[in-house]
């Protein structure tokens, strides 16, 4: 077996090489590049930058908008895992049944639509919806008389992110379903079959046999879901670039305000470095978890 | 090891072609004044870039190009467009990259002095110098901003100036006057606010437009010169009081329910159509939207500067505004050209078809007139031209850091979570930290 796949590398490394080459110069040499930039002040202007060793790295730690961000991100995972994992496979789970599933493409597309409109149109129409005067949100609680809840959801500082994060899961929560509903049609009728012969109910089905069964899948999306929250950036940008204050600033917005706005440069790559070694970080933790890295 | 085939070479030759042409993308012309070297078709091409893609002012760029490029066969005009904030962006990482456009738009001010510090910024001195009548076309003050260390570096297009916008029959439904100092301002306010209208609209969804008016607060609360030092990103400290008193100014405007509500979630655009509207009575407008008001508004409308403030420290007669331009890449291959351009948008004739078609206020001595302007137009001009100085917009003025403060705070200044001394506190470290680098 070894000794096969030693000699099929051999051949196989003309084929791979193009590819191995362009992911060393377009991804790994920029990590490290970037490792190399995060120590030195330098703006986009100035190419010739002042080296400050770990200064940088330093000042990260004492920026207190390092943990908002941080806590930000962090509330998007779990929101996240929340609503789209787990609404996700109930949803799943609802579309499965007999009654429904007549109807199944229906609402798989419907569910699934929102994740196919680019985030930009997404990050604009949410922003007339969440409008405070004319958004469709509080018209609708106002129609209902619950006027005690009307916000001005993307303007107070207290409530933005979680009308940003609200967002993301509108829109990514039917993804999730379809990867689901499809892990689903992998699953044997016949252990149904036989649950419901020894008089298994609805739920006990779902928690014995659909979860154990989808555990593989359960386990990928979390990761997707939870690297992904590390990773946002767009819904911010469109909706709040990081406002009001500072107070939906994520760890992409404030490496983009550092890069682009303030010029700080080697600043914007020692974030980007916290971005990487995070996001590392959840994938050893998903291939240690899943150990069947091979499946994905 | 493996038997490396031809067409492995190839792809490996161009992989690696890719890359370093990617990498060379550095600027890689000497010097500046280099004499220009037409292309392989024997034209000059002039890269050109400004900020207005709007369907509404695009088409005087092109008219105006074509124009130029008939008179001058040699040269070829490319333009680029990109708005507003995205510019302040944009170039950033055009600066980062190689390709440098010759002409770029600017904001005066510190925005313009940091390409000049970076040396990406032509000395047009000479050239100005050396065209008197070019030169002394241009009003004195809106040329000025331009000028870091007694050298030209920029050419003004456009003169914006910042005013109270009102609607007349708001005002003359309760008789009201345009207030001359602050105390009747707050009066009128007070008055407006009783009788159940919105005093004031505001949309800060995009925190520029609160910045405006503590750009003017500051200058008239704050002494000129402890002000310029502490604009200069060398020796700002923010300590002198008057800051601190600017932001109390605004908080009180908000605190005492004079803005509309929702501030932080409206944009400036959704909030100017709320004004067009008839839903508030006036607004804190730019010179160059005069000519939406007059197209978008029912009422008529009228305009007044920000009040003087008695216990002010600052000149009472400032005008919050300033010009904002092109700046000549140092790196252009085409200096020669490029000041011809510049020359050719800056002329009289071009000056008064920019205002007349398209409603910005000129730079340029007698273009803004009462034939080619709207009458509040012509007469905010006038105005601007009689004060004694202009406050430069504080979010391009100051050092980006310390813009950024500014800009992030005063969204929380307006929903109450931040008090104007923490404010202070935070601006005064940023000024500081930026201190400490621009020395080093």
């Amino acid at each position: 077996m070894l000794k096969s796949s030693f000699h099929n590398a051999r051949s196989a490394l003309p084929f791979i090489l193009p590819a191995l080459l362009l992911i060393v110069l377009f991804v790994f040499l920029p990590i490290l590049f970037n490792l190399y930039y995060s120590m030195f002040r330098w703006s986009a202007f100035e190419r010739n930058g002042v080296f400050v060793g770990l200064d940088y790295y330093v000042k990260l730690f004492q920026d207190p908008i390092f943990y908002t961000a941080l806590k930000n991100n962090s509330l998007y995972a779990v929101i996240s895992l929340l609503f789209q994992v787990g609404g996700g496979l109930v949803i799943a789970a609802i579309l499965e049944e007999k009654v429904i599933r007549r109807w199944q493409p229906l609402f798989r597309t419907v569910f699934f639509l929102p994740a196919v409109i680019s985030i930009s149109v997404v990050g604009l129409m949410w922003q007339l919806l969440y409008n405070p005067e004319i958004g469709l949100i509080n018209g609708a609680l106002k129609a209902i008389g619950q006027t005690q809840w009307m916000h001005s959801w993307l303007g107070d500082s207290k409530t933005a992110i979680y009308a940003v994060v609200a967002v993301s899961q509108w829109q990514y929560t039917g993804y999730m379903t379809m990867l689901f509903l499809i892990a689903m049609h992998k699953i044997p009728g016949e252990l149904y079959e036989a649950a419901m012969i020894d008089g298994a109910n609805r739920l006990r089905t779902f928690f014995h046999i659909t979860i154990p069964q989808l555990r593989e899948m359960i386990l990928v999306g979390s990761m997707i879901t939870v690297i992904g929250a590390f990773k946002v950036f767009d819904e911010v940008y469109v909706m709040t670039f990081g406002g009001p204050g500072r107070s939906t600033e994520v760890l992409g917005t404030m490496l983009y305000r550092a890069a682009f706005r303030n010029d700080e440069m080697g600043y914007a790559s020692t974030i980007g470095t916290a971005i990487f070694v995070i996001t590392l970080g959840l994938s050893l933790l998903q291939m240690r978890l899943a150990k069947t890295g091979q499946e994905v | 090891m493996f038997a490396l085939t031809r067409k492995m070479v190839v792809l490996g030759a161009l992989v690696l072609s890719l890359v370093a042409s990617g990498c060379s993308s550095s600027p890689s012309s000497g010097n500046g004044q280099s004499a220009s070297e037409p292309s392989a078709d024997g034209k000059v091409e002039l890269k050109f870039l400004h900020k207005w893609p709007q369907p509404e002012y695009a088409p005087y760029f092109e008219e105006v190009i074509k124009e130029f490029e008939s008179q001058n066969p040699t040269i070829k005009v490319k333009v680029e467009a990109v708005a507003d904030e995205p510019m302040k962006d944009k170039l950033r990482v055009i600066m980062g990259g190689g390709s440098v456009p010759d002409i770029m738009f600017s904001w005066s001010g510190e925005f313009a002095r940091k390409f000049v510090r970076s040396g990406a910024a032509m000395d047009l001195t000479e050239a100005l110098n050396a065209d008197p009548e070019w030169k002394n076309g241009f009003i004195p003050a809106s040329l000025q901003p331009f000028v870091s260390n007694d050298k030209n570096y920029g050419v003004p297009l456009r003169f914006n100036g910042k005013f109270f916008v009102y609607n007349k029959e708001i005002f003359d439904k309760y008789q009201l006057q345009k207030p001359k100092t602050w105390d009747e301002f707050l009066q009128l306010l007070d008055k407006l606010k009783r009788a159940g209208e919105t005093p004031i609209i505001l949309g800060n969804a995009s925190p520029w437009a609160a910045i405006h008016y503590l750009t003017g607060l500051n200058q008239k609360l704050v002494p000129a010169d402890v002000r310029m030092k502490d604009y200069n990103p060398e020796s700002g400290e923010f300590t002198d009081p008057g800051y601190i008193r600017a932001l109390q100014y605004l908080k009180e405007l908000k605190d005492k329910g004079y803005f509309n509500d929702n501030i932080n979630s409206s944009s400036h655009d959704m909030a100017t159509q709320m004004f067009f509207a008839g839903k508030g009575a006036m607004m804190y407008l730019e010179l160059e939207e005069f000519q939406q008001v007059q197209k978008s508004m029912q009422a008529a409308f009228d305009f007044f500067p920000l009040p003087a403030i008695a216990e002010g420290k600052g000149n009472q007669n400032f005008i919050t505004g300033a010009p904002d331009g092109f700046i000549v890449s140092s790196k252009t291959q085409h200096p020669k050209e490029a000041i011809a351009f510049l020359k050719f948008l800056t002329s009289k004739q071009n000056a008064e078809k920019l205002v007349k078609q398209i409603g910005w206020p000129s730079p340029i001595v007698g273009a803004t007139n009462t034939d080619t302007a709207l009458k509040q137009v012509a007469e905010a001009v006038d105005m601007m031209k009689s004060a004694e100085g202009m406050a430069e917009w504080l979010d391009t003025d100051v050092h980006a850091k310390i813009a950024d403060s500014y800009l992030s705070n005063i969204q929380l200044l307006l929903d109450g979570t931040k008090s104007p001394e923490d404010i202070m506190k935070e601006v005064q470290g940023v000024a500081q930290e930026v201190k400490q680098e621009v020395k080093q």
